[in-house]
Order: C-alpha cells, then sequence, then structure tokens
C-alpha cells in the first residue's frame, strides 16, 4: 500500500465528513426529538368534580314573567290609591285619593269639606278609620290624617312635568271600581274655578266625577299632579306636584276642614 | 495531474491537541510525559479509531436516552389525557342529566308560574270587584242610615204635628163649649182664648203644611 503524499493528503478529508454525518445526524436526531416534544402538550391538569363547575352563589336574574307577581309598579300604584267617602248631614259623596306616608293621604278640599264623617278603604276593600282632615286655603287640596296604617305611598316627583309627557290617573271614577287612566299633559292654564293659586296642569287623561283627589303619575310612579277638576271638553285639570310641595312645606297652609255639624 | 487543495469549511473547532495529529499536521512540541507518536499518519489514524468509537458510543447513548425520555413522556401525557378526557366526558353527561333535569324542572315551575300569575289576575280582580261591592254597600248602607235618620226626623216631626193639631181641637172644642154658655165667662177672656186657640191652631196648621211639604219632596 502507497503511503505516498496523495493517500495521505486524500485520507484526512474523509475523516471531517464523517465526522460532520455523525454530528448532522446526531443534530437531526435532536431536532426530531425537539420538533416531536414540542407539540406535545403539557400534562392534564386533574378533572374537578361536577359540583365545582356548577357556580356556588344563585342567579340573581328573576326568572322571566315573574317581575309582575305583586311587586310591580302596577301593584304599588293600585295599593296607594284610597277610597274616600263623604257622608254629609244631608248626602253623601265620594272622592278618590292616595298616600303620602303611612298615615297621611293627600285629596281634594271639595272631597273632604262639609262632612259628618269621612270613611276611607283602600284598593282591597279594607277600612281605614280617619283622625283628622285638613284643607289647604289656597289650593283644592287636603290632607287626611289616617289612625291606621297605610298599603303603600308613592313618592313625589321633583320638577312639574313638561307638554307632552305621559301621565297615568289612579282613582275611583263615579266611586266604582279602581280604574287607571293613561294620557299626555297637554299644558298648563289658569285655574277656571279659582280654586287654585298659579298655574295648573292640563292633561287628556279621562276623569269622571269621584276621580278628584286622584294621583296622576309619571312613567316612573312618581306623582306630579293631582286631579281635582275637569273641563267641558273632557280634559282633565291637575294640582301640579310643585304647588303640593310648597303647600305640605307650610304647615300653617291648612286649616281643619269644615264640617256640616258646626 | 496537480492535487487540489480541499475548499475552505468553517474555521475547525478548538481541539485538544491529539487531535490535530489527524490533520497530518506533526505537532512541533510533545509533552514529556506523552507516548511517542506514531512515527506515520496511518500509525495515527489506528490511535484515533477507539476515541471516535467512544465518542459516537456517546452520542448514541445519549440519543437513546433521549428518545426513552421522549417516548416515556409521551406515553405518560397520552395515558394523562386519555383520563382526563374520560373525566371530562363523564362530568359532562352528569351535568348534562342535571341540565335536562333542571331543564324539566324549570318547564314545571314557568307552567306552574303562569298559571300562578292568571290566577293572581283572576283574585286581583275579583278583589277589585269584591272592593267595589263593599264600597257600593257602604254607600248604600250610608245612604239608609240617613234616610233612616230623616225618616226618623219625619216621624218625630209629625207627631209633634199630631199633638199640635190634637191640642187645636182641644182648644177649639174647648172655646166652643164656653161659648154655648158665654154668660158664665169674662168676654174679654174668651176673647183671649180664642186668640190663643186660633195661634195654637195656626202654628200647628203651618207644622202641618211643613211636613206635608217634607214628605212631598
Amino acid at each position: 500500500m502507497s503511503t505516498g503524499p496523495h493517500a495521505r493528503r486524500a485520507r484526512p478529508g474523509r475523516r471531517p465528513r464523517r465526522r460532520a454525518g455523525l454530528a448532522g445526524l446526531a443534530t437531526a436526531v435532536v431536532l426530531a426529538l425537539v420538533a416531536g416534544c414540542g407539540p406535545a402538550p403539557a400534562l392534564p391538569d386533574a378533572v374537578p368534580s361536577p359540583g365545582d363547575l356548577v357556580p356556588s352563589f344563585a342567579s340573581q336574574r328573576p326568572p322571566d314573567g315573574a317581575q309582575h307577581l305583586g311587586t310591580g309598579a302596577t301593584e304599588t300604584v293600585r295599593r296607594m290609591a284610597v277610597r274616600i267617602r263623604n257622608v254629609q248631614c244631608d248626602g253623601l259623596s265620594t272622592g278618590s285619593g292616595f298616600a303620602l306616608d303611612a298615615h297621611t293621604l293627600v285629596t281634594n278640599k271639595h272631597v273632604v269639606e262639609d262632612s259628618r264623617s269621612l270613611q276611607v278603604a283602600t284598593s282591597d276593600g279594607r277600612d281605614v278609620a280617619v283622625a283628622s282632615a285638613s284643607v289647604a286655603k289656597v289650593a283644592d287640596l287636603a290632607v287626611v290624617r289616617t289612625s291606621e296604617a297605610l298599603p303603600s305611598s308613592p313618592t313625589l316627583a321633583d320638577a312639574d312635568p313638561a307638554e307632552g309627557d305621559d301621565v297615568t290617573v289612579v282613582g275611583y271614577p263615579e266611586g266604582g271600581k279602581l280604574t287607571v287612566t293613561r294620557g299626555t299633559v297637554v299644558g298648563t292654564t289658569d285655574d277656571p274655578l279659582y280654586s287654585t293659586l298659579g298655574k295648573v296642569l292640563v292633561t287628556d287623561a279621562s276623569v269622571e266625577p269621584g276621580s278628584s283627589g286622584s294621583a296622576a303619575l309619571d312613567d316612573d310612579g312618581r306623582v306630579i299632579g293631582v286631579v281635582y277638576a275637569k273641563t267641558d271638553d273632557g280634559r282633565s285639570l291637575l294640582v301640579p306636584v310643585s304647588t303640593l310641595r310648597s303647600l305640605l312645606d307650610d304647615t300653617a297652609a291648612f286649616t281643619a276642614a269644615p264640617s256640616c255639624a258646626g | 495531474m496537480t492535487e487540489a487543495p480541499l475548499p475552505d469549511g468553517p474555521p475547525p473547532a478548538p481541539r485538544p491537541v491529539e487531535a490535530a495529529a489527524g490533520a497530518g499536521a506533526v505537532p512541533t512540541t510533545v509533552p514529556a510525559s506523552a507516548p511517542e507518536p506514531p512515527a506515520t499518519a496511518e500509525g495515527a489514524r489506528t490511535a484515533g479509531r477507539p476515541r471516535r468509537g467512544r465518542r459516537a458510543a456517546v452520542v448514541l447513548a445519549a440519543l437513546l436516552v433521549l428518545t426513552v425520555a421522549a417516548g416515556t413522556y409521551l406515553y405518560v401525557a397520552t395515558t394523562r389525557w386519555q383520563a382526563s378526557s374520560e373525566g371530562w366526558e363523564t362530568d359532562a353527561r352528569s351535568l348534562g342529566q342535571d341540565v335536562s333535569g333542571l331543564r324539566a324542572d324549570l318547564d314545571g315551575a314557568t307552567a306552574e308560574l303562569t298559571a300562578t300569575r292568571e290566577q293572581l289576575t283572576k283574585a286581583e280582580d275579583r278583589i277589585d270587584e269584591l272592593a267595589d261591592e263593599k264600597a257600593q254597600l257602604g254607600d248604600d248602607n250610608a245612604a239608609s242610615a240617613q234616610g233612616l235618620g230623616y225618616q226618623q226626623r219625619v216621624s218625630a216631626a209629625a207627631g209633634k204635628v199630631a199633638l199640635a193639631l190634637d191640642r187645636c181641637v182641644d182648644g177649639q172644642s174647648r172655646l166652643i163649649g164656653y161659648l154655648d154658655d158665654r154668660a158664665s165667662y169674662d168676654a174679654k177672656d174668651l176673647a183671649r182664648y180664642s186668640d190663643d186657640v186660633d195661634a195654637l191652631c195656626d202654628s200647628a196648621k203651618k207644622a202641618n203644611d211643613q211636613l206635608q211639604d217634607a214628605l212631598d219632596g
């Protein structure tokens, strides 16, 4: 075998190739392992029990249709309306009213004046004993105190309604069943009966004799006025809530209701 | 033919001194304790083979270890994931059954709610009707009480009118008797008595007229 310069120079060239091949193979295997293990998922977490998958607190959303089970605004409106019977010396009349708080209700002056006795009944027919009645000097408003608690009371609106606002009247027209009528505020006018100072509200909500003292409510169930009369063209007149508020804030604005017995 | 030089490759990595023997370069310095280097390149190749074999064995062993480790991991992971999947499936089926049961309960509760709401509406309407009936009866009672009081007042007035008329008749009867025997009485006294009887009768007649007017009204 020749060991000349030609053979010696050729052999050293194969050894790096083999090493390079081996290194390449190793690199390929490692890369294959890495590539194979790379997408391999991590070990799974422990499977929770079914009880752990269900929220431990109850949903606060009421079931569909349960919103009107006696707790809605309509029921509140119904419960705050009262029917007033004015037994006079030579006859009787009926009117409406609404609770202002647990022992106070608001109605019209002409509903309670000249009475021998006042009898108040709630919407569910319960009689409420009357302790006293007082009437406003400058408006067709009256405040009746009861010795028994009234079932519910609304809140008074902060300001008078604007023209075009919706209005809901809850009362006892003709002394009959509790009735809810709806309409809109038409505008304001001077009191044609000269019973109330300042402007009064005009609405197209239908009212009848017996509706006097009914609460007029806005869409949020707040009192925006008190029905006290109707016009010849079928519109209703309301003492605005601003007048009601100002009178309620002035204790001197009311005097004892006159009695027919003197 | 001229031997072409090998192409330039990447710079050789640092190697131990003995590895340089394979490159054909004769070390210029030899450690004092090192064995005598082979006299030729063939001898150097013969001495380098066991080292390369050991390296290859080490590399292969490392690769084997890596492969076994990766396989083991994949096996464990697959087993765990299978168990997890079965657990989740079990939970899902259990919850599905719960949902099915709750949905049936909800349907039943919704039906009851609907029926209750209808009953509530009817009850409220009935309460309104009863309250209205009670109010109307109260009005009637108040009116009847007022009527009864009126009747009592009318009856009392009628009694007073009857008594006044009776006294009128009695006075007139006495006056007739006095006039039949007028010689026995003073004429002035008879005239005064007659005036009193007339006044009494006028008053009774007015009261009777008022009573008749009230009854007609």
